[in-house]
């Protein structure tokens, strides 16, 4: 088990910056994840563990253990490429045995060993199949196999998932939780899907640009965002623009112009200057009585209802802005009804509007 | 990278360029050539108002784009300046003159945007770069990246890029400065410009029709043999004129089999093939008894018209290159054209655009990159080609006086040879270079959704049919000619001289002959020999430079080690034989490598490097294809499960590419023992180490009865050969068997 510590990582492609003064600590044993949009650096950082890119600047260790300048056959790290690299001029068991075989392992050790993880991924009886003649998610379960095998300190993952149907994935997905709680291996996930990467995790660190904006458990990215990229990139968001009002236990008040109302959230950052945002999640509307007295209760007209099977999502005319707000699927409004619903304060957060005001929503 | 930079409001056209050219050569022609003025070293003025126009009209806000985004403007503006290059060393005057002043504000104006367009990019470049890396941090990362095998790789694969193809030619290039006493150093270029042979500044009256007729008795004889200008100026209008007929014949022949299904479409493609197997010298000699005097052509003119046809000296040259050389445009344009994805004709179609306008808007400029890297491998084919001018005994040529310098009595290549011998390769390397910068701005990569798709495929309607039968199918069999001729002559159905067919006298004792007669078969056993040899050298140095090539991403090291690996294909055959005769006799002087050791030289050894270097850029292109067809991350895996790099590319990477090893050696070893320029001149230095080709030659004009016949049924061999080697590609290893581009 293996405590990976990123320290001011670098990394720059001619006069791109892949990485930007990326700092991580990956605890033993845990599945962390780095997630972002393409582009964002998250694959460069994962290669950079894997030994395949060196930073700039930066230092990277394998628990106390330097491994900045360590070449990537030495680090004895196993990762499950995005096309999961499987070599098609050799059988599934020599794929899995390659990397015993490069330890040079007695072949019986190879043999139950690779029939271990053969059954670990439940893929017994293939063994002399070649890679082409298996489907997209056996082929993932062989690498998966071939990365395990070698009883690596660090598993790394580079979106695995991505080349299979939906449905193949979420079963993968769940799987790979379990082998990796199984094994208790310190792995990290890169994956531009958020629905993956706050099921699967036990960290989740949000990247954009080369930066790591925010890392925490899931629901604390999720619930708690602390910029508005993380707020708009996990889940969706209405994002409204504001002026900064009063303090009171901990809320804070915020008048919307496009709403003409008073909003009541919690500031998860300090707030120091006047113009502030509003996230607001599309599910933690209420239904309410026109006249029942609420916070942060808005009257709006139904623009457009759209039902999508678990759930009804409504575009709600409020002021000069349309807010997208999730009502449950029994709920079945007229076009063009009018609509009153509610925001828990506990669930509003108020961010510093990082920008000038970019655009109308 | 396409950046835009902001232009000024667009204010003058290409037109205005054209205007101004016009203008120039206008007043040009009327002052110097008309009334006499302004002649010889003021004609500067000309120039310089041109160049001034240009650079006003790029100043007040010419849209440079214009001529960039063109693909007929870009072209001539490429041609254009190879034009003027001419026009000035070989002083042309009058209308040429005019044409490349008129040429001249267009071209200003494309360089002036080019240099205007790489000082922006690197400015913006600049600016983007935000942070500062220390250069020592950036050695450090690279470093971090190469294994110690892969600096083996870059250091053996420089070192033998050095000693064996740039020292020679350097020491060619040196050889052409070697002047006589007190005469300046560009003497031997001097001489060869001044000199008639070379280069003919005036014409007799004689010279100028490039067809005479003779009255013989009662027959008629036209007879074509084309006009001489001089050595230099013949082999660019020869070469020119291959390279213009071949890329249209090619385009139009697989433009219709890439198309249009009519019965006998198969029987067809293989006969556009027949071309394409190479018996060097056999073929030109078939072309000359088809084309000859009393040859079958003769004969059905003398039928139809009452007069026959005689073509010989540079026409032939010209027409048996045509037909030589014409299948190669034709494979690059056939691939060129089936990997169009039809839909960007539906597209095209479905915006109401149909026949020539589809063709000239849509379909030939996707397929033009494909079509112009098979025209420039004709083009240095051409120019570098020895086989027609032997058999047709015609010496005004560069290629030929380069050749005829190794066999005069002395042995000893005179410096204005390896002057012409570096015009020759100045040519070549220059439209080589100029054409792969053409090409590789309009590479479009096709991007299909949904993998392969089916090529598009129409039936012919009667008129083309008409058009198939009547000009295509008479044109590809009279192509395939000079192939079959070679077979007839080799068991001879048809005799050595003359024309006729003669069933009876059919006899396989020639073919047997090259196996069983000791004057024959130990050349052959050379060849094949030396081929082997040269082929395992060429895979294992194309190994070494394709892997580096595809797998290290230095900055300038990379693209030059790819250029160098590349650029044989540019350099004539006569040139690097040049090139080595100097380099080894200046290096090895005395040792059996000295070519000027008349009898100790070890021809062998020379030849088989010669062919190694030569002939790598068809082996490293394949084994290219193949590491290119590896993805990064295979290679990774491997590295990330322990295996050190050495380890990763003998388990992992060669596994993997083996066809593509296979099928590079096959095409090396098929274009070394069919090669022609350096066997006949290093050979020949050494005939009892000369391989086939020499002796090829040799018995064609060595006065035996039956040598053609002996010479013939070699080519035999060779094509023997040829169709196993394309069996095996096809059938076997399932890859295209294609000439390869720029």
């Amino acid at each position: 088990m293996t405590r990976v510590r990123l320290e001011n990582i670098t990394k720059v492609y001619g006069s791109v910056i892949a990485v930007d003064r990326v700092t991580l600590e990956i605890e033993s044993g845990e599945l962390f994840t780095l997630l972002g949009p393409s582009g964002c650096g998250k694959t460069t950082t994962l290669r950079i563990i894997a030994g395949f890119e060196v930073p700039e600047e930066g230092k990277i260790y394998f628990d106390d253990e330097d491994v900045t300048f360590l070449k990537p056959y030495r680090r004895n790290t196993a990762m499950v490429f995005q096309n999961y690299a499987l070599w098609p001029h050799m059988t599934v068991f020599d794929n899995i045995a390659y990397g015993l075989r490069i330890k040079k392992l007695p072949p019986e050790e190879i043999r139950r060993r690779v029939k271990w993880a053969l059954e670990l991924v439940k893929l017994e009886g293939l063994e002399n199949r070649y890679p082409l003649q298996l489907s997209g998610g056996q082929q993932q379960r062989v690498a998966l196999a071939r990365a395990l095998v070698v009883e690596p300190r660090v598993l790394l993952l580079d979106e695995p998932l991505s080349n299979l149907d939906a449905k193949l994935r979420i079963e993968m997905r769940e799987e790979i939780k379990k082998l990796q709680r199984k094994l208790g291996i310190t792995t990290v996930y890169v994956t531009h899907d958020q629905l993956e990467a706050m099921s699967i995790s036990d960290r989740i660190a949000v990247m954009n640009k080369g930066k790591v904006l925010q890392y925490g458990p899931p629901r604390q990215v999720y619930f708690r965002p602390t910029s508005l990229f993380v707020a708009d990139f996990l889940g969706r968001s209405n994002i409204l623009y504001g002026k900064a009002g009063k303090y009171h236990d901990g809320y804070i008040d915020v008048y919307i112009p496009d709403l003409d109302a008073t909003l009541t959230g919690v500031p998860v950052k300090e707030i120091t200057s006047s113009n502030v945002a509003v996230v607001i999640r599309p599910e933690i509307a209420r239904l309410v009585e026109k006249n029942q007295q609420v916070e942060n209760k808005l009257t709006g007209k139904i623009d457009l209802a759209m039902f999508l099977g678990d759930k009804v999502e409504l575009r709600v005319g409020v002021g000069k802005s349309s807010l997208i707000i999730y009502m449950s699927n029994l709920y079945e409004p007229a076009p063009g009804s009018e609509i009153t619903f509610y925001f828990p304060k506990d669930s509003l957060i108020v961010l510093p509007a990082e920008k000038p005001l970019m655009k109308e929503q | 990278m396409w950046l835009v930079i902001p232009l000024p409001e667009r204010l003058f056209s290409v037109k205005d360029a054209f205007i101004a050219g016009a203008i120039i050569a206008f007043f040009y022609i009327l002052f110097t050539q008309e009334l006499g003025y302004l002649t010889g070293a003021a004609e500067i003025v000309w120039w310089i108002a041109a160049i001034v126009w240009a650079v006003i009209l790029f100043k007040k806000g010419f849209n440079y784009y214009r001529i960039m985004n063109s693909f007929g403007l870009s072209f001539l503006v490429i041609i254009g300046f190879i034009f003027l290059f001419f026009d000035l060393t070989l002083e042309f005057e009058g209308i040429p003159r005019a044409l490349a002043l008129f040429l001249t504000p267009l071209m200003t104006i494309a360089v002036i945007g080019y240099i205007h367009n790489k000082i922006a990019l690197a400015k913006e470049l600049k600016r983007r770069r935000k942070i500062k890396i220390p250069i020592s941090k950036r050695v450090r990362t690279t470093l971090y990246k190469l294994d110690p095998i892969m600096i083996v790789f870059i250091v053996v694969g420089f070192s033998i890029l050095i000693a064996f193809l740039l020292a020679p030619v350097f020491m060619m290039l040196l050889n052409c400065f070697n002047v006589p006493p007190g005469e300046p150093f560009y003497y031997n270029f001097v001489y060869i410009f001044t000199n008639a042979p070379y280069v003919k500044h005036y014409l007799l009256p004689s010279d100028v029709t490039w067809y005479t007729i003779i009255q013989s008795g009662n027959t008629t004889i036209l007879l074509i043999k084309g006009v001489n200008y001089g050595v230099i100026v013949n082999s660019l209008i020869n070469s020119t004129i291959v390279t213009a007929a071949a890329t249209i014949l090619g385009i139009i022949v697989a433009f219709v089999l890439a198309r249009y299904d009519f019965p006998g479409k198969t029987i067809f493609r293989i006969l556009a093939m027949v071309p394409l197997f190479i018996t060097p010298f056999v073929n030109a000699y078939a072309v000359s008894i088809l084309f000859g005097r009393e040859g079958p052509i003769s004969m059905l003119t003398q039928q139809l018209f009452g007069f026959k046809i005689w073509i010989k000296d540079l026409a032939g040259i010209t027409l048996a290159q045509i037909m030589a050389f014409y299948p190669i445009v034709y494979l690059n344009a056939f691939s060129s054209f089936i990997s169009i994805d039809p839909s960007m004709e539906e597209q095209a179609e479905n915006l109401g655009s149909k026949g020539a306008r589809l063709f000239f808007t849509v379909t030939l400029p996707l397929a033009l990159p494909g079509i112009i890297a098979g025209s420039i491998l004709v083009f240095i084919f051409s120019l570098e080609d020895l086989g027609a001018p032997i058999v047709f005994n015609y010496h005004y040529i560069m290629s030929y006086q380069i050749y005829s310098s190794f066999t005069s009595e002395t042995g000893l290549v005179s410096p204005q040879i390896a002057a012409l011998g570096f015009i020759m390769l100045f040519i070549a390397v220059l439209a080589f270079l100029a054409v792969r910068s053409f090409v590789s701005m309009r590479s479009y990569a096709m991007i299909s959704r949904g993998g392969r798709w089916k090529p598009r495929v129409k039936k012919l309607g009667w008129k083309g049919k008409l058009f198939v039968y009547l000009v295509l199918l008479p044109l590809i069999i009279f192509t395939a000619m000079p192939q079959i001729s070679v077979i007839l002559l080799a068991f001879n159905i048809i005799p050595p001289y003359g024309f006729k067919i003669q069933l009876d006298k059919a006899t396989a004792k020639y073919f047997i002959g090259i196996f069983t007669n000791p004057t024959y078969y130990p050349y052959i056993r050379n060849t094949l020999m030396y081929a082997a040899m040269a082929v395992v050298l060429a895979t294992i140095i194309s190994i070494i430079i394709a892997y580096s090539v595809s797998r290290t991403k230095m900055r300038i090291l990379t693209p030059v080690m790819d250029t160098l690996a590349t650029i044989p294909l540019a350099i004539p055959g006569l040139v690097i034989a040049l090139g080595y005769y100097f380099f080894f006799s200046t290096f090895f002087r005395g040792t059996p490598l000295d070519p000027t050791s008349v009898t100790t030289f070890q021809a062998w050894i020379v030849l088989v490097i010669a062919y190694t270097i030569r002939k790598l850029p068809f082996v490293v292109r394949s084994v290219y294809a193949g590491f290119q067809q590896v993805h990064e991350a295979l290679e990774e895996a491997s590295l990330n499960l322990g295996a050190s790099r050495t380890k990763t590319i003998f388990r992992i990477v060669l596994p993997m590419i083996t066809t593509y090893i296979i099928s590079g050696i096959i095409v090396g070893f098929i274009y070394i023992t069919t090669e022609v320029s350096t066997s006949i001149t290093i050979g020949g230095l050494n005939p009892a180490q000369a391989p086939m080709t020499f002796i090829m030659r040799e018995f064609f004009y060595g006065g035996t009865v039956h040598g053609v016949q002996y010479v013939a049924s070699m080519g035999v061999l060779l094509i023997i050969f040829q169709l196993i080697a394309v069996v095996i590609i096809t059938v076997v290893l399932k890859q295209r068997y294609a000439f390869i581009g720029v």
